[in-house]
């Protein structure tokens, strides 16, 4: 097991970085796990190495950086010999936890609030500086999580859930919430007046009157409106305005 | 870079921040590549990637809109940048769901291979998932480009300065409120609510005093 924990969790983690790549709505992102499990069970003995290949690449889905968790978890507790169902049974009952933490803790904490300061910085004339220091300050945090998370499932296997109420991860989602909150609250305005600022009076008034409009409208339907689908329907409007415009 | 906002490694470089900032240093206009990038960034904000929620893809789409609005003056190629980069985004996110169909296909039939833990039958499986993504955010980057093309004598001609600006009026608009109803989503109606009004103000005043 030893030789397993050097080259093996290397290899894991870097093929956990590929963790979506065959990504479907079949196994989700189960084939990923598999391959990222499979260097930290070549030890085992013949007879369980390809069941547990196997076990691995089957249904799975959670956040990828908390994935590594699963993985390590999964492939303790076959060294372990701890018996297939259990260990089926510990990958179903990681999914929510790793999806719902991961969710918190990345997409709506540590990436938002460093895209926030990010447009902040650029807006005030930081430059490609704070792009480059948003991608070096944002995947020091992912990459210490991918390696934190591998590590810890390896370390408790089967009773990995100890690893889940780590207080620096309670810690950070906690502080993150609020920074993120207010990272994005004084991006907005400040990437508004960054854009806008070359248009004229009437473009900056017909900015936030339509700005407010559309937000307005994202919020009373988004269910059924996205973005993107809002972003399209203005810029059509847009070029008709133009069209008929004397 | 098509192929970091799922595949691999995520780590970024596809956020249209990073992706117009580039995009803008490799044509020689930083300025519009970056302005692109803040729109489009704030575009992203309305997308949780989460469980299979389908989103459109927004790093293609600053490469297209910058590939577009690039050495155009002032807000002139701002406008019809967007426009070629939200048309870009929206066959990016569609591409994104017929993959992931096809891959199931594949790994449905493949289904007794894997149950018979063959380890080099799941690698072929997932690095073809791998290649088929680059190819399909390939096609995705090429068509936003062959778009940009077709786009880039508008800026010289049938597009006024007025329409332009109609445009990107439309377009900002859009992405300030995309960016502001996501951001709501997450905070919620928790604390955080608090810290996002106080973040407002704060900006608010920034904006002011840079006037």
């Amino acid at each position: 097991m030893a030789a397993v924990k050097g080259a093996g969790l290397g290899r894991a983690l870097l093929r956990l970085f590929a963790v979506q790549g065959s990504y479907n709505y079949e196994r989700m992102l189960g084939l990923g796990v598999g391959v990222a499990e499979e260097p930290l069970l070549r030890d085992l003995k013949d007879g369980q190495y390809r069941p547990a290949v196997a076990r691995g690449a089957r249904f799975f889905n959670a956040h990828p950086y908390l994935i590594g968790l699963a993985v390590g978890a999964a492939a303790r507790a076959e060294h372990d010999g701890t018996p297939p169902d259990q260990i089926e049974r510990l990958r179903e009952a990681l999914c929510g936890p790793l999806g719902s933490l991961g969710d918190r803790l990345v997409w709506a904490g540590w990436l938002p609030f460093l895209s926030g300061l990010t447009l902040v910085a650029v807006a005030l004339g930081a430059g490609l500086g704070a792009v480059a220091a948003f991608l070096i300050i944002y995947n020091i945090g992912h990459v210490t999580l991918r390696w934190w998370a591998l590590r810890a499932g390896w370390t408790h296997g089967a009773r990995v859930s100890t690893a889940l109420h780590h207080p620096a991860l309670h810690k950070a989602t906690a502080l993150l919430g609020p920074a993120m909150a207010f990272a994005v609250g004084v991006a907005l305005p400040v990437a508004a007046r960054f854009l806008a600022a070359p248009f004229p009076r009437w473009g900056q008034l017909g900015a936030v009157v339509t700005a407010g409009v559309a937000f307005l409208l994202l919020r009373w339907r988004g269910d059924r409106l996205s973005g993107l689908r809002v972003a399209l329907g203005l810029a059509a409007v847009a070029l008709v305005v133009g069209w008929i415009w004397p | 870079m098509g192929v970091d906002l799922v595949s691999l490694p995520q780590m970024m470089i596809a956020r249209p921040i990073v992706a117009g900032a580039v995009t803008g240093a490799i044509l020689g206009d930083v300025a519009t590549g970056i302005k692109l990038g803040v729109m489009f960034e704030l575009l992203q904000y309305d997308i949780l990637p989460v469980g299979a929620v389908r989103y459109p893809e927004y790093g293609p789409a600053t490469i297209a809109a910058v590939a577009t609005a690039h050495a155009a003056t002032g807000v002139l190629g701002l406008g019809l940048g967007a426009l070629v980069g939200l048309v870009t985004a929206l066959l990016g996110g569609v591409s994104i769901n017929v993959l992931r169909r096809l891959n199931s296909g594949i790994v449905h039939a493949a289904s007794a291979t894997l149950e018979s833990g063959d380890p080099r039958a799941l690698m072929r499986l997932h690095v073809g998932g791998v290649l088929r993504d680059a190819i399909r955010a390939a096609i995705v980057t090429a068509f936003g480009l062959f778009l940009a093309w077709l786009a880039r004598p508008l800026l010289a001609g049938p597009l006024s300065a007025r329409d332009a600006i109609v445009l990107a009026t439309a377009a900002v608009a859009a992405a300030l409120a995309a960016g502001a109803a996501g951001t709501l989503r997450l905070v919620g109606k928790g604390p955080n609510l608090g810290w996002f009004a106080a973040g407002l103000g704060g900006g608010l005043l920034v904006a002011v005093w840079l006037r």
